[in-house]
């Protein structure tokens, strides 16, 4: 909503107070204001000029050659608007001037005759569309002076961003109304308590349809003469940014957003048999052009106004080509209705059609006030566009409610808003902007809304209005008196905030991608027909494709982060998302809801951390395992005693991810459960993404993990003995899984072992062709005695005889 | 032997005091203080010495040996000083060179921010829920006092999933859903993810909301102005000045808007806060009753404030981040800086 400062000033005296403070009040009272916008800034330099004489030019037919009075200084001036004419008064850029547009103005010889200054039309100075002549100032204005204080145009607009409980401040009058109310100054109003005392017989008003239109009132204006409106009204409008068209439709959008009451003017000679009927679409009647020489569909929903034979416009949302004022219109029937704001909005909603009116309509406009507004038109028709008005009109008032009475305790306002108030201090409070009170007993007030009020129905409506006017910074900061109690917290968050924190401990970061995603990215993927990320939860509107279905996977977000990432030169990426992904259960219904967690790693094992200490290596597989195995640990998931020990499985061909490269993947699973898995991406699949660098992941069913039961940490007893190392170097067939041999060991079963890792892996010029050598560290211990060197060798010859028979092994040295 | 202690004394005295270098310190270790020694040396003859001379004899080494240790550990860190300031050309440490500590990672800004929102609650006893993203019209709107057609739903540019289900356009929703299955007392908090189709400078598709309510006899406006005061205290560091403004949401009555001190010029007016010298951080209110009526609670027993906060909006003011399309391209550079 805007207005200006002179406007707002037509219904309440501001005096003494400054834009910025208005704009303070309002805002305070729940009106804020967006903008407080000084008007015509780039007229400032101009000046009133009085034409002293105009003499044509020596050298061109149409143009003048002006001799310009602009206070003490007479200047030359050619000009070549056909009004320009001795004792015109008139507007001057003088030079050094910028109009609106950018024109700058020079001292300039126009056919060889010097120029000092332009003499301007209202289109040059962006006040209209009008380019017929230069301006021509009323009789009297003084010249020499400024332009805008001479016209009046000195002005500051105020936009309010209404919140859409508050339709009686779609208007000046109602912002004015709040800002009296404030300043405790009378509110004056052009035109109140209006009636339409007799009905008209010129013409007639039949609502059909009255739960769609509570009231319908009209009135006949005939002799009107079409043409622009004054400066004034003009200015009004262009100072808000309406466009002036001419007199009639200027006059029932200024009064419009005067009262917030939307009005239409009919041509009346182009409605068939002086009728008004307002009704729903008849059978048939499918299509209608609007104004603004559109053709839209009709619903049988939708209302229509119509005339003896048709519809001449859309009710409340835009009126008819075929009944529009037109330059040839002389007799106008002025339209001031009331609709059902549900109606307007599904309507309005439907053509893809908000105005002013249907803005206003769908919020509620004050039934009681619509004659006003028609009376507040009618007279302005009659003194700006020369019409004389019947005195009869018509009001179908249909829907009139009762008036609304409510009740408000003085102590339960002030226990919910945590003051003090008297109920006194309420009345006057709630009077000040238009409510009747009255002490129904020493507690309750009896309180009348007003009309236009149409949010206010209940007792915490009036409560609200209480605080409100009471000044939101006058109510004290208190805290609560509560008992205590312990507040539970969600434990799947719990983990979660955890491990994310953990993760950037070993280097990754976190990343958050949209939920939305693009459904092409299941293809990039090469996921099955069958595979369940398919079940895409499609959204009806999304903002493009590419954010078409919401994500069931985190790999394709962190891929284009990935190449994201390179693009901008940061080729060492390790990221993680841990976020939610969406499984559709049908159209109609939620998806299922579940929390993943991704990582993908690229280029350098050590990030961006010195290579002064790390030399520069390339990520592969093992770090991404490493990532996994770090997850399961500090989640307690893979302790070899724990009620949960999850491994690492390989995945056969059937049940591998479609993009991994064979061979380098694992699955985490828990019996017929998969939980995640990592691996490397195929090079075909990341060309998808753009991507030409290797790169890793990981993917796991967070929820899932945290669903598993944790190993308890539960204490051991430190050994007493000392242990035993003994390293074994064996070489074995390629084929054979360092792991497998590791685990031969520990089951083993030999009491004695108390730990067994692998320290070397290598395959090369030593080791024969198809072998490899593989170092195991063995760490005995007992913890009854120190083992003797006999021990040891017992247990450790046990374990080589093992490997020898079970895998083909032969000791290295051997 | 006393005599041969005294002059053995006065000897090492005198040549640690003109030793200059390491290898002299190591050769007077050896000749003196060594397993070979003199002092060694001579605490072997101590078993030739009367009974009755030696616990003094015994001390007296010792106690002279001890003052030599001393004297030469002083001598030796007063060499060491001498040569790590000396210019000179012999290799040292290079204490420029950076220190060794692999890579860490980061949190997104978004992470942070809503874990420190939420321990700030935590702290005031509030617990943590969560809510599914996409929801039904039912809780985000109707539940919520927003019925079907209503011109607040314009207030929410929303995504659709079918006519009934959508993506929530706020996690206001959560309410409803609590209510619906706890009594108060409740004070709570629920995170998350919030989505509204608008796209541009100043808006992403998808964005962090905190939603908090508490639910309890007597609570008033005054105890929501003291709850969200504590809250901006703690969230900025500072007092910074506050402004509740009235507003409007279906689901409370009154509304209010919270407003800071524009944290970028301190009130003076600058292009963030739009010259007003205020920034809007959050939306508040007293659950409206209807709301309370929806699911079963009797508004004239209890009463309640709900709030509801932007995540970006309060990163962007805390660490002033001016452009949040940023937020989730997930740019290592950008992601490193928090």
């Amino acid at each position: 909503m805007k207005f200006t400062l002179d406007w707002l000033n037509q219904y309440v005296d501001t005096e003494g107070h400054t834009a910025d403070q208005l704009a303070d009040y309002l805002t305070m009272l729940g009106l804020e204001v967006d903008a407080v916008t000084p008007l015509h800034q780039e007229l400032a330099p101009l000046k009133t000029a009085r034409i002293i004489s105009a003499q044509p030019h020596p050298d061109a037919d149409k143009l003048t050659l002006c001799e310009v009075a602009v206070g003490d200084d007479i200047l030359q001036i050619v000009c070549g608007a056909p009004n320009a004419r001795a004792g015109l008064n008139t507007v001057i850029a003088l030079p050094g001037t910028t109009l609106p547009g950018e024109v700058k103005i020079k001292k300039s010889k126009v056919r060889g005759v010097e120029s000092c200054g332009m003499l301007c039309s209202e289109r040059e100075l962006a006040l209209s569309d009008s380019h017929t002549g230069i301006m021509e100032l009323p009789e009297g204005t003084a010249h020499g002076r400024s332009f805008i204080t001479a016209m009046g145009l000195e002005d500051t607009m105020i936009e309010v961003d209404l919140t859409p409980n508050r339709p009686d401040c779609a208007s000046v009058i109602g912002i004015a109304r709040e800002i009296a109310g404030k300043l405790q100054r009378p509110l004056r109003l052009p035109v109140e308590g209006a009636r339409v005392d007799h009905a008209s017989r010129s013409f007639s008003v039949d609502v059909e349809s009255p739960e769609l239109c509570p009231r319908y009132a009209a009135r006949l204006v005939t002799g009107v003469k079409i043409g622009p409106s004054p400066l004034w009204l003009r200015n009004r409008l262009t100072s808000i940014g309406l466009r002036p068209i001419n007199n009639v439709v200027d006059i029932t959008n200024f009064v419009m957003m005067e009262y917030g009451q939307p009005l239409h003017a009919f041509d009346f000679d182009n409605l068939k048999g002086g009728k008004i009927i307002v009704r729903s679409p008849k059978a048939g009647e499918t299509k209608f052009t609007t104004l603004d020489g559109v053709e839209r569909e009709l619903n049988p929903e939708m209302l229509l106004i119509c005339d003896g034979e048709r519809p001449v416009a859309m009710a409340g949302v835009m009126g008819g080509m075929n009944s529009e004022v037109t330059d040839d219109t002389t007799t106008v029937l002025l339209e001031s209705a009331c609709f059902n704001p549900v109606s307007i909005r599904k309507t309005a909603r439907r053509l893809g059609l908000a105005s002013d009116a249907s803005y206003r309509f769908e919020r509620g406009v004050d039934p009681e006030g619509v004659c006003n507004a028609m009376n507040r038109a009618v007279q302005l028709l009659c003194d700006l566009a020369g019409g004389t008005a019947e005195d009869a009109g018509q009001d179908m008032y249909m829907g009139r409610l009762p008036l609304k009475s409510l009740t408000l305790r003085v102590s339960r306002s002030n226990a919910l808003l945590g003051i003090d108030l008297h109920a006194a201090t309420i009345a006057t409070l709630l009077q000040s902007i238009g409510f009747r009170c009255k002490h129904k007993d020493a507690d309750t007030l009896w309180v009348r809304p007003p009309t236009f009020r149409v949010d206010i129905d209940r007792e915490a409506d009036l409560i609200e209005e209480v605080a409100r006017l009471h000044g939101y910074g006058n109510i004290p900061v208190t805290l609560p008196q509560v008992s205590l109690s312990y507040p539970e917290q969600d434990q799947g968050r719990i983990k979660r905030t955890t491990i994310a924190r953990l993760l950037t401990g070993i280097g990754f970061s976190e990343a958050i991608n949209y939920s939305f995603s693009n459904g092409k990215y299941l293809d990039l993927l090469h996921l099955a027909e069958g595979d369940d990320r398919r079940r895409t939860v499609r959204l009806l509107n999304p903002l493009s494709e590419e954010q078409g279905v919401m994500r069931t996977s985190l790999l394709p977000g962190l891929l284009e982060n990935v190449d994201r990432n390179i693009r901008f030169q940061m080729t060492e990426v390790k990221l993680f998302e841990l976020g939610k992904v969406f499984t559709s259960t049908g159209a109609t219904t939620q998806p299922i809801e579940r929390n993943r967690l991704a990582g993908v790693l690229c280029g350098n094992r050590h990030g961006y951390a010195s290579p002064l200490h790390f030399k520069e290596e390339k990520v592969d597989f093992l770090d991404a395992k490493g990532a996994v195995e770090f997850i399961l640990g500090q989640m307690r998931l893979n302790l070899p005693a724990g009620p949960t020990s999850i491994g690492f499985d390989l995945p056969g061909a059937d049940d591998r991810e479609p993009f991994v490269v064979p061979g380098e993947t694992l699955q985490l699973r828990l019996g017929e459960t998969i939980l995640g898995s990592v691996g490397r991406i195929r090079p075909e699949i990341l060309r998808g993404f753009d991507i030409k660098l290797d790169v890793y992941y990981f993917d796991l069913d967070f929820d899932a993990l945290c669903g598993l039961v944790a190993a308890p940490k539960s204490f051991t007893a430190l050994p007493v003995y000392p242990a035993v190392k003994r390293d074994i170097a064996l070489v074995v067939p390629g084929s054979v899984a360092a792991g497998d041999l590791v685990n031969a060991i520990r089951t083993s079963r030999d009491a004695l072992i108390e730990d067994v890792a692998i320290f070397d892996v290598y395959q090369g010029k030593t080791i024969q062709n198809g072998y490899k050598s593989v170092a195991i560290s063995v760490t005995y211990r007992s913890s009854a005695k120190t083992l003797t060197e006999k021990n040891v060798e017992k247990s450790n010859k046990k374990i080589v005889d093992l490997l020898t028979e079970q895998f083909g092994a032969s000791l290295r040295d051997a | 032997m006393e005599h041969e202690l005294q002059s053995l004394e006065r000897e090492a005295r005198q040549e640690l005091a003109a030793i200059t270098a390491n290898s002299q310190l190591e050769e007077f270790r050896i000749r003196f203080l060594g397993r070979k020694g003199q002092f060694s040396t001579i605490l072997r003859k101590l078993g030739s010495v009367s009974d009755e001379d030696r616990p003094r004899l015994g001390q007296l080494a010792n106690t002279i040996k001890k003052e030599i240790e001393q004297l030469f550990e002083h001598r030796q860190e007063a060499i060491r000083q001498t040569a790590s300031t000396a210019v000179d050309t012999e290799a040292r440490l290079d204490l420029s060179l950076p220190g060794r500590v692999a890579e860490i990672g980061r949190l997104h800004p978004v992470t942070q921010i809503m874990q420190e929102i939420c321990t700030i609650f935590e702290n005031l006893g509030f617990s943590v829920a969560e809510g599914p993203d996409v929801e039904q019209d039912y809780y985000n709107f109707e539940a919520l006092n927003i019925p079907a057609h209503h011109p607040a739903r314009d207030m929410h540019d929303t995504f659709y999933v079918s006519d009934s289900i959508l993506l929530r356009t706020h996690t206001s929703p959560m309410q409803a859903r609590i209510m619906e299955t706890r009594q108060p007392p409740l004070r709570v908090i629920a995170p998350g993810k919030v989505y509204r189709c608008d796209s541009d400078i100043t808006h992403t598709p998808m964005f962090h909301q905190v939603e908090g309510f508490l639910v309890d006899k007597q609570v008033s406006f005054a105890d929501l102005k003291g709850v969200l005061t504590v809250f901006t205290q703690k969230m900025f560091e500072r007092d910074l000045p506050l402004r509740f403004r009235p507003s409007f949401f279906p689901f409370t009555e009154p509304s209010a808007e919270v407003d800071i001190a524009c944290v970028i010029c301190g009130g003076e007016g600058c292009r963030v806060c739009k010259k007003s010298g205020w920034l809007e951080i959050l939306g508040s209110g007293m659950i409206d009753p209807e709301v309370f009526r929806m699911v079963g609670y009797d508004p004239e027993v209890y009463s309640g404030f709900a709030f509801g906060l932007g995540v970006e909006r309060i990163a962007m003011l805390k660490y002033g981040i001016d452009d949040i399309r940023l937020y989730y391209e997930n740019d290592q550079r950008f992601l490193s800086q928090f």
